[in-house]
């Protein structure tokens, strides 16, 4: 429950303090720039790689990008950047129907 | 991103990476701190992706604990670079070594030319050369420079006047001007032998012409000796008038010298420096060391290297480094009296032709004034006092 209440703290600051969601919540920030590009930052680790496939590990959830010929450009510990033709970017939650 | 320059500089390399859970040990890599981009799949088990050169080293200690197996691919960047170019020094030496080659040959002899001489003047230029050694073939900084080669050739080739010497890129020219000695006239003009200056007659060689003083006469300038004009009254022939009449005449000279006198000479000790200057940097090539002379004088010889036409901004520089000494004569009263003496004696004789004789001399005053002794020398001195006077044929004889 502590961890619960921690959470809730947390997105109370978040709101109420006008901090970047991000920041406070440990959520991902993407930015994509058209299709060509996507950078991921606060995730949590490989899970697949294809190249038509990127599976990352969120600290809650998985984040699925689809498209085709995917290359790598850089990865660090919490930051990915991604180069090829993106179609789709989807969240998976542990919590079936939860896609967004 | 980062500077993909960085990466280039220090190397890096493309791996291979083929096995089941990839993912996995790229994780495992990442949070280690290992620095990889371009990741690219291919096929279902391998990915490709570059890395530091530096990190290869460690990728392999990951690469035990997971199932994958790695191989290097492609290997870039500088210290590749520099590993293949250790590879074909053998190229850059050829380089290097052609540079030399050419460098050396620019700076060699190819030719001599000689203008202005007579086959045989240039003969003996050319002999001279070669005993200096400038010759076709030699190093340029190993002989004279080109104001010794001139100095020298004038000295020692009387056929010359004056040479000019000048080093144009690998070519001596040489301009010589010959000496055009007047020959003497075989038909001299009639002529009288006058006296060119107060005498006594002491002796007469008359080779033409009539003898018109006697010995013991005195003469005075300008005065005739031998006439010109020979044979009977009423019957005369003009003719030159040739020979030698040898007079008595006297000169007077006044000469002083100090009783001390300093001089500065170099005692034959000397030691060579060679070295490279480059702007205001001396490299030095041979003779290292200072001078363990008191007192030295440097003289510095500087040869601009050459590449092809173009003068290098190098220059060989030889120094010679001569000890100096000071050495103080010293006379005693006699002794600089003598040396006086001999002095006026090489004043005169200077003055006078080369077979004139000195007969006598006597010292009219002799006195020390100022650590000098001033000598007045009377000399007497048999010499030729004939000279040719021409007769012109509108004068009455």
């Amino acid at each position: 429950m502590a961890k619960k209440w921690g959470g809730r703290i947390r997105n109370w600051m978040a709101n109420k303090m006008d901090l970047p969601q991000d920041v406070m919540m440990d959520l991902p920030r993407i930015t994509m720039i058209g299709q060509i590009h996507v950078y991921i930052e606060n995730h949590r680790g490989l899970l697949a790689f294809t190249d038509k496939e990127l599976r990352l590990l969120l600290k809650q959830g998985q984040l699925l990008i689809k498209g085709s010929s995917f290359v790598i450009k850089t990865i660090l510990p919490e930051e990915i950047l991604l180069e090829g033709k993106i179609d789709q970017v989807m969240y998976i939650t542990d919590n079936p129907g939860g896609k967004k | 991103m980062k500077n993909q320059w960085i990466e280039f500089l220090y190397g890096r390399v493309t791996v291979k990476v083929s096995g089941k859970g990839i993912e996995r040990f790229l994780n495992v890599l990442i949070r280690n701190g290992i620095h990889i981009w371009n990741v690219k799949r291919h096929g279902t088990e391998t990915i490709t992706f570059k890395m530091r050169l530096h990190d290869a080293k460690n990728i392999r200690f990951y690469a035990r604990k997971s199932e994958c197996s790695i191989t290097f691919l492609r290997r870039s960047g500088i210290p590749f670079l520099f590993k293949r170019l250790l590879k074909n020094s053998g190229f850059l030496l050829g380089a290097g070594v052609f540079l030399l080659i050419i460098l050396l040959l620019s700076n060699v002899i190819w030719g001599i030319e000689i203008k202005g001489a007579k086959p045989a003047t240039e003969y003996k230029i050319r002999k001279e050369l070669d005993k200096m050694g400038v010759k076709i073939g030699k190093v340029q900084f190993f002989v004279k420079n080109v104001e010794g080669i001139q100095r020298q050739l004038t000295n020692n080739i009387g056929d010359l006047t004056w040479i000019g010497v000048e080093l144009n890129g690998t070519t001596y020219h040489l301009q010589a001007v010959e000496k055009n000695e007047p020959k003497k006239p075989e038909n001299l003009s009639p002529q009288n032998l006058v006296a060119k200056k107060k005498a006594t007659i002491v002796k007469m060689f008359i080779e033409t012409g009539q003898p018109v003083v006697e010995r013991n006469d005195h003469v005075e300038p300008g005065q005739i000796l031998v006439s010109g004009v020979y044979g009977q009254e009423g019957n005369t022939e003009l003719v030159a008038a040739t020979g030698k009449v040898w007079g008595e005449t006297w000169y007077k000279s006044n000469v002083k010298l100090p009783l001390i006198t300093n001089f500065k000479v170099y005692n034959g000790k000397e030691k060579q420096k060679r070295s490279l200057l480059m702007g205001n940097w001396e490299i030095p090539i041979w003779g290292f060391g200072k001078p363990e002379f008191e007192k030295y004088e440097t003289e510095k010889d500087v040869r601009k290297i050459h590449f092809l036409k173009w003068d290098l901004p190098i220059s060989y520089v030889h120094k010679t480094i001569r000890e100096r000494e000071e050495f103080t004569r010293e006379y005693t009263n006699e002794e600089a009296e003598k040396e006086a003496l001999n002095l006026a004696r090489k004043q005169i004789k200077s003055e006078l032709d080369e077979d004139a004789i000195i007969k006598d001399e006597k010292i009219l005053h002799k006195s020390t004034k100022n650590g000098k002794v001033i000598l007045d020398i009377h000399f007497k001195i048999i010499e030729n006092i004939a000279v040719g006077q021409p007769i012109f044929k509108e004068t009455p004889e």
